[in-house]
């Protein structure tokens, strides 16, 4: 049992990752042997068909899921092993979440969904953190709505708002889920050239696991799953070259 | 095939338990008053059995008539409970076609069948009761050994009346059917849509006239019983008005007192959250508090009228230990037996309350599921739940009990106001121990309700709840 130490550069990654659904007889492989590891400061795409595994990969390396064999890393952590109050620790200070809908809590207002993560930890943001979202709500353009509740937002706003959450406790990683989705495409392209700046302009690492071309095209890197394979990594790339590459890969099975 | 496919005993275990409660309430209370009657006819020595035996009947009446209408409250709310988590199925099948009208008879109609189930177990369980009672009082030579009977026609009264009040409430409690939109089922809407207490002028303007002419006459038969006794029978009618403005006007005085008792539990991230949640459908945690409120006013008024009345009495025959000892032993066993009757619409109530919660937990999953994802620990949800159970049950309490030693207190003052010469005001007497009891209750239920939700909640995983889009 050799557990090899993390490699530098990366902020999370997994080895021989292996996911089984199912008890013997109809036993379903989500992910078979993976291993890949998310660049520091970078802004990876994890693309596939549905049912690629993209989800459960995602799920497993921000400690929501168990995995069946293999191993997951955040920075130096080995997380495959830990129980549900440390998850749920990494989860709260380390990892950040937007996911497709139904980000945000409905009985609080926008400022109280921003600041959960630190309330969870009962604790105030430091003067350094609260200058820190101060700036994203402005440069967002939330500073008015911020006594506003959920439901009174627009989709986009609502996945700002999950943005600046998510990126509020300068978390090592930033798992977004089909963050664009549920949004028109004027709203989607903000929404991603967000994610695209924090970035590089923040150095904030994000993952970003999509099937849409146009999405991708946004991330420095891409990563893609077929059947629970990780079957190539691509470095950044236009939507019609990925759009292209997915027509070969289904092609050619 | 819906229809069957679609009557989860699960769903309906808490009406079918309130039902069957009321039923065996009414039931026990008809046989028990009727096995006494039968009993004083027996050793009839003044004549007067039979304008006893009335008597009882008319207050058996009186209580029988509070649990069936706090169970009916109670619900109501459970089905408009189940019709919120049932939503997008409703939407579904309007959307294939099915209107409105039919899915709300559907409902009604699984109304129907708990009460007609729950009312007729409660019977049995009714009969059962009260005959092991009887057969205990029998034993001790509380009763003389004669014949009694369990199977009298009066009995399908209550039960009649327990299945109808269901069907009837059922009826009420799916009102919301009515609201749901096809376009539910396409997943653009996937919350509930949030039930606020609408601005029902008519309504608001009825509660708040009744509520403050209740009180004024109130205080005017506690006037009026500084002279005379008779006094009280105003003040019954002042209270009896009052207190529906109160029930009808709920969702006007609920909500307040929830926020104040929530804030008493700090501001943590989790308390917080309890506080917004219990809050989130007023018009529900009105309906869910109610009952409870009725129930513990009702148990706290005979406590303090009666402790009223024996401290009255015994102020004024001090100086003789026999007759003292007497009032306070008839007087205890008075309360105890009125406490018990009473209560049952408190324990009616407090079944509503546990059911509410667990449902409300379970239509949270995503909610929860969000929450678990952003750093929830287990623990934190726990604490939350307790947080909303703690806040709707001291909320219900804090305000029955001080309605409860205000009537209470009103209704003593009114009968005694002229008993010592005239003019005397007497302070209310606060039965110490039966406060301990309710607040005793209180604590219990406040935990008793949070375990089954809490439970599941922690259960829900995060990528469970977040992956159905």
């Amino acid at each position: 049992m050799t557990t090899p130490p993390p490699a530098s550069g990366l902020v999370a990654r997994v080895e021989g990752l292996t996911k089984q659904y199912g008890s013997t007889g109809n036993r379903v492989t989500a992910l078979d042997d993976v291993s890949l590891g998310i660049r520091t400061g970078e802004f990876t795409a994890i693309m596939g068909p549905s049912g690629s595994g993209k989800s459960t990969l995602m799920h497993i390396m921000a400690g929501m899921d168990s995995a069946t064999s293999g191993s997951a890393w955040l920075g130096e952590t080995e997380i495959t092993h830990l129980g549900d109050t440390e998850l749920t620790l990494l989860r709260r200070r380390r990892v950040g979440f937007v996911f497709q809908s139904f980000n945000l809590v409905p009985t609080l207002d926008i400022e109280g969904n921003i600041l959960l993560p630190f309330e969870l930890d009962g604790r105030r943001p430091s003067a350094e953190e609260r200058a820190w979202i101060d700036q994203l709500i402005s440069s967002l353009g939330l500073g008015d709505r911020l006594r506003h509740r959920p439901h009174e937002l627009s989709g986009g706003q609502q996945q700002r708002v999950a943005i600046v959450r998510a990126l509020a406790t300068r978390p090592d990683l930033v798992f977004a889920d089909e963050p664009t989705g549920n949004l028109d495409s004027r709203t989607s392209r903000e929404v991603l050239a967000l994610l695209a700046t924090a970035a590089h302009e923040y150095g904030q690492s994000i993952a970003m696991v999509t099937h849409d071309p146009i999405a991708a095209s946004y991330a420095d890197r891409i990563l893609f799953l077929a059947d629970g394979r990780l079957v190539s990594d691509l470095p950044r790339s236009s939507a019609s070259d990925i759009s292209r590459f997915m027509l070969e890969m289904e092609a050619a099975q | 095939m819906t229809r069957r496919s679609r009557f989860s005993p699960r769903e309906h275990a808490s009406s079918l338990i309130v039902t069957a409660l009321s039923s065996a309430f009414g039931v026990t209370l008809l046989l028990a008053i009727d096995a006494l009657a039968t009993s004083l006819r027996a050793d009839d020595v003044t004549g007067s059995s039979e304008t006893v035996s009335y008597l009882l009947a008319v207050i058996a009446w009186v209580f029988i008539s509070i649990a069936v209408y706090v169970g009916a409250v109670v619900t109501a709310n459970t089905f408009a409970t189940i019709i919120a988590g049932r939503t997008r199925t409703i939407a579904l099948l309007r959307l294939i076609g099915s209107s409105a009208a039919t899915q709300r008879r559907q409902v009604a109609r699984e109304g129907l069948v708990v009460g007609v189930i729950g009312s007729v177990l409660g019977g049995a369980l009714g009969m059962g009761i009260t005959a092991g009672l009887v057969g205990i009082a029998v034993f001790t030579g509380v009763l003389p050994d004669i014949a009694y009977s369990y199977l009298d026609p009066t009995i399908l009264l209550p039960m009649l009346a327990v299945a109808l009040s269901t069907w009837l409430a059922s009826w009420i409690g799916s009102r919301r059917v009515l609201t749901v939109s096809p376009m539910a089922a396409t997943g653009a809407a996937q919350e509930l849509t949030i039930e606020q207490a609408r601005s029902r002028r008519g309504r608001n303007g009825t509660a708040i006239t009744l509520f403050v002419a209740g009180i004024g006459i109130l205080l005017a038969g506690v006037g009026i019983g500084l002279v005379t006794p008779l006094g009280v029978l105003v003040g019954i009618v002042g209270g009896l008005l009052s207190f529906t403005g109160l029930v009808l006007g709920a969702h006007l005085v609920m909500p307040p007192v929830l926020m104040l008792v929530g804030r008493a539990f700090g501001g943590s991230a989790p308390s917080r959250l309890a506080v917004e949640n219990a809050l989130r459908y007023p018009e529900r945690s009105s309906r869910t508090t109610i009952g409870l409120v009725i129930g513990v006013t009702l148990v706290t008024m005979f406590g303090v009228a009666l402790e009223s009345y024996k401290h009255m009495l015994i102020s004024a025959v001090q100086d003789d230990p026999v007759y003292y000892a007497g009032i306070e032993q008839s007087f205890n066993t008075t309360i105890a037996v009125f406490t018990v009757i009473t209560g049952f619409s408190a324990l009616i109530a407090a079944v509503g309350m546990v059911n509410n919660l667990s449902l409300s937990v379970l239509q949270r999953t995503r909610e929860l599921g969000l929450l678990r994802a952003l750093g929830f620990t287990a623990h934190q949800v726990r604490s939350m739940i307790l947080a909303e159970s703690a806040q709707l049950t001291v909320a219900s309490v804090l305000i029955g009990l001080v309605l409860g030693t205000f009537y209470g207190w009103a209704g003593a003052q009114s009968i005694l106001g002229s008993m010592n010469g005239i003019g005397t005001l007497v302070p209310p007497s606060i039965p110490l121990p039966l406060f301990l009891v309710l607040i005793g209750a209180a604590a219990a239920l406040t935990i008793g309700a949070s375990l089954a939700p809490s439970r599941r909640a922690t259960r829900v995983s995060p990528v469970a709840a977040l992956a159905f889009d």
